[in-house]
């Protein structure tokens, strides 16, 4: 011991602990301990009725309220379950609401077109034949005919055909080089997933999903294309589109081609009319219109076929390119 | 063996008539079932010494949950109401796992 030291008292070697060791030491109540000293000793009180009975009473008391507690803490908060009734009623009315606009939304298109082709076949017959034409071309309606079935599907990391940092994914630009292979290939209309191709579809990626346009799509993705599928499968192969399907198969990624006898491609509906002119008028001063306007919009026969024209090189990006690489 | 009649009559009522908490003494059930717990443990404890007692087990019992639920309340008063609970969890945890331990001795003789 150093000389200048105090000697104080001796200090146990856990003191900074004294509040663990009270509470894990010394778990019982010393209560316990005490009542059996008491009773040992002969001094403990004598047990009177109505103490049994209050001790009865606070008993039950005790019980019912700890099941009480017990049973409401199982059960979920009436506000919770409230507010969760709440929302899915409103999420089944605005679905339906939502329904039902889609339907009256497919019935007035179906109206439209049956007005126009009214229209132009009384007026312009040959007009008419044009605009049906290009409504094929336009992805406006469904269209019913052979051709090529194409099945992209992501590779699976977990059986390890595939590589496991991402390479295994089929992205947006395998699926843009594709479509524009078919459509260098000489498909009239094609489908991603059931989304109708347009002039002014874009095929991008958000993350790890692919968006056909605004809708999210997950593998596999299925492209199908109506055309003479023997030479849109050998016009396929020889074109670049062809050499990148076979290069995808490297990164584990499954690429099924499938000549189809029927296939059934659904059609965009109604374009937002973007420029309209009246037929005949002096090009130089086409009448633009604003997207918003479409109602009143002159739904003028040559309106498809302006849009078709002129949108193609503002958004066309993905056929553009298609025909650049011929 | 009041003490012990009474509970089982009570949470037999408590299950029959499921009476509804009030709103306001939600916040403090956890604790207060927790507080019960370490009681209960207790009570088997000393039965297992052999020197349970219905006087000391009752009012332990009921001291613990008024206790614990007036701690976590002053703590909500406080702003401070999450870290009392937290708290007041870990002192009922170590003494419902130490209680537990010592019975287990006494049961399985290990």
């Amino acid at each position: 011991m150093p000389r200048h030291a105090v000697p104080g008292p001796v200090r146990a070697a856990d003191e900074s602990m004294t509040l663990i060791n009270e509470v894990y030491r010394r778990p019982l109540d010393p209560g316990y301990q005490e009542a059996a000293d008491r009773r040992a000793a002969g001094v403990a009180p004598r047990r009177t009725v109505r103490g049994g009975a209050a001790l009865l009473v606070l008993a039950v008391l005790l019980g019912a309220f700890a099941t009480t507690s017990a049973v409401a803490l199982r059960r979920p908060a009436p506000a919770v379950l409230e507010a969760r009734a709440l929302l899915e009623a409103e999420i089944r009315e605005r679905t339906a609401l939502a329904d039902d606009l889609r339907r009256g939304n497919a019935a007035l298109s179906a109206e439209i077109a049956q007005l126009q082709g009214d229209a132009a076949s009384t007026d312009d017959p040959e007009l008419f034949a044009q605009l049906q034409r290009d409504a094929v071309a336009a992805g406006v309606v469904p269209v019913v005919g052979p051709g090529l079935r194409v099945v992209l599907t992501d590779g699976d990391p977990a059986d390890g055909t595939a590589p496991d940092d991402g390479s295994a994914l089929v992205l947006d630009h395998d699926l843009q080089i594709l479509v524009n292979g078919l459509w260098a290939a000489g498909a009239e209309a094609v489908t991603v997933n059931g989304e109708r191709l347009t002039s002014t579809t874009a095929i991008r990626s958000a993350g790890a999903a692919v968006l056909v346009d605004s809708t999210a799509l997950s593998s596999p993705y299925t492209v199908e294309a109506i055309g003479d599928a023997a030479s849109m499968q050998t016009r396929l192969a020889r074109l670049s589109a062809g050499q990148h399907l076979a290069s995808l198969a490297q990164y584990g990624i499954d690429v099924r081609v499938s000549a189809q006898r029927e296939l059934q491609l659904a059609g965009r509906g109604q374009l937002t009319l973007r420029s309209a002119q009246v037929p005949g008028e002096d090009l130089e001063a086409p009448q633009e219109v604003a997207p918003s306007d479409t109602q009143d919009a002159d739904l003028g026969a040559a309106g498809p076929r302006t849009l078709g024209s002129r949108s193609s090189d503002v958004a066309g990006s993905v056929r553009r390119d298609g025909e650049e690489t011929r | 063996m009041i003490a012990v009649i009474g509970l089982v009559l009570g949470v037999v009522a408590g299950l029959l008539i499921e009476p509804t908490v009030p709103a306001n003494l939600q916040p403090y059930l956890p604790i207060a079932v927790v507080a019960a717990l370490d009681a209960l443990f207790g009570g088997l404890r000393a039965y297992l010494d052999g020197i349970f007692d219905e006087r000391v087990f009752l009012t332990s019992f009921l001291s613990n949950v008024v206790v614990a639920a007036l701690i976590v309340f002053l703590g909500d008063q406080l702003g401070v109401g999450s870290q009392m609970t937290t708290a007041v969890i870990v002192v009922l945890g170590i003494r419902i796992f130490s209680n537990a331990a010592s019975i287990r001795r006494h049961l399985f003789k290990a």
